[in-house]
């Protein structure tokens, strides 16, 4: 399967080792244009300041939390049509439930699997696809 | 039982321990034991200092189980990586060991080493090798999530421990005789907790029995389907 190498996703989570297992997955998967946020709040400016088509964010994160990321990114016009994908440890049916009320495009569990990762992100990508 | 439980019936056991009290100890002694006893009970009651340092007894049991959770994470991911690498090796050494035989078998007789196929067979070898090393590779970098997963868990019970430490502080404070107190606020001011609780509960260290918690990606992926998404 060929994939659309050019895109640019949006890494965000507090522990730089999950980010580079998250891009790591990615490039192997064909994605090789990923940048990287430690917080909410630094992905919103870099997401408000430069193009970006993907975010994977986690939720449990200082400063502004995965669910506020998506709060925000959702109350954008110029931001909302991102497709979010929440990478997290929290396993409470309740987040589950709020991520999806919220907008996120899908939701993993930490810790998952290479072949999670690239099913999930296949998934949204031909979601996109079909409504563009 | 909680802490004010126990102390009440400490209180009420005084009553019984009394009558076997060695013969030296008089009745008004203990009498007057179990005053300043409940007047100590009572004045941490009012000050509120007991039902915080009782919250920070009641989640001891929960730190137990989270460090045992980074115990088993830890030593998971320990476990994990060493058996990879113990299988990349072999991969690795086994392509070795081809690569030298194939070297001899073309410097013996190049034209035999190609028309019975070695030399392709042995390309289709290293090839399949490689590819197996690099999945055991990316199974080794995905063995280190527990970082994360045990990071988080640490931070829950830094809090625990800060939460305890602060009641115990207090309970020092309001017991210390009042010239000591100064001397001891000076000693203890410079304690700061710069970890901050959260609303989220991060990893879930002990799903047995739980209904509010998925246990995998499956479940996940259930409960999302069964709300249309």
């Amino acid at each position: 399967m060929s994939h659309p190498t050019d895109l640019k996703f949006l890494i965000v989570d507090d522990f730089s080792t999950m980010r580079r297992i998250v891009r790591g997955l990615l490039k192997e998967i064909g994605y090789n244009n990923a940048e990287e946020a430690e917080d909410g709040s630094v992905a919103l400016r870099m997401l408000q300041n430069a193009k970006f088509d993907f975010v994977v964010s986690d939720i449990n994160m200082p400063v502004m939390n995965g669910f506020e990321l998506l709060s925000a990114v959702k109350a954008d016009e110029n931001l909302k049509h991102l497709p979010v994908l929440m990478v997290t440890a929290e396993a409470r049916k309740e987040d589950i439930v709020r991520a999806a009320q919220d907008g996120a495009a899908g939701y993993i569990v930490k810790p998952f699997t290479k072949a999670t990762l690239e099913e999930k992100v296949q998934k949204i990508m031909q979601k996109l696809a079909a409504t563009a | 039982m909680s802490l004010s439980e126990q102390h009440n019936m400490k209180m009420d056991n005084q009553h019984a321990l009394a009558p076997h009290a060695p013969a030296g100890a008089s009745p008004e002694v203990f009498q007057q034991l179990g005053l300043i006893t409940r007047q100590l009970h009572d004045t941490l009651s009012q000050l509120g200092v007991m039902p915080r340092l009782q919250e920070a007894a009641n989640g001891l049991p929960d730190a137990r189980s989270r460090l045992t959770y980074i115990a088993q994470k830890t030593g998971d991911a320990a476990n994990k990586v060493l058996n990879l690498v113990d299988l990349a090796k072999a991969e690795h050494q086994s392509i070795s060991a081809q690569t030298r035989a194939m070297a001899a078998a073309i410097v013996a007789d190049p034209v035999k080493a190609v028309a019975t196929g070695g030399v392709m067979n042995f390309v289709h070898d290293v090839e399949a090798a490689t590819s197996r090393i690099d999945g055991h590779l990316t199974d080794i970098m995905m063995a280190q999530d527990f970082h994360d997963l045990t990071g988080q868990v640490v931070a829950k019970v830094v809090s625990l421990a800060n939460e305890l430490e602060d009641s115990l502080v207090k309970l020092l404070v309001q017991a210390a005789p009042a010239d000591q107190t100064a001397k001891l606020m000076a000693h203890i001011a410079p304690v700061a907790h710069s970890v901050a609780t959260s609303e989220l509960s991060g990893p879930v260290v002990a799903p047995e029995g739980r209904t509010d918690v998925v246990a995998n990606q499956g479940e996940v992926d259930d409960l999302l389907a069964s709300l249309g998404f």
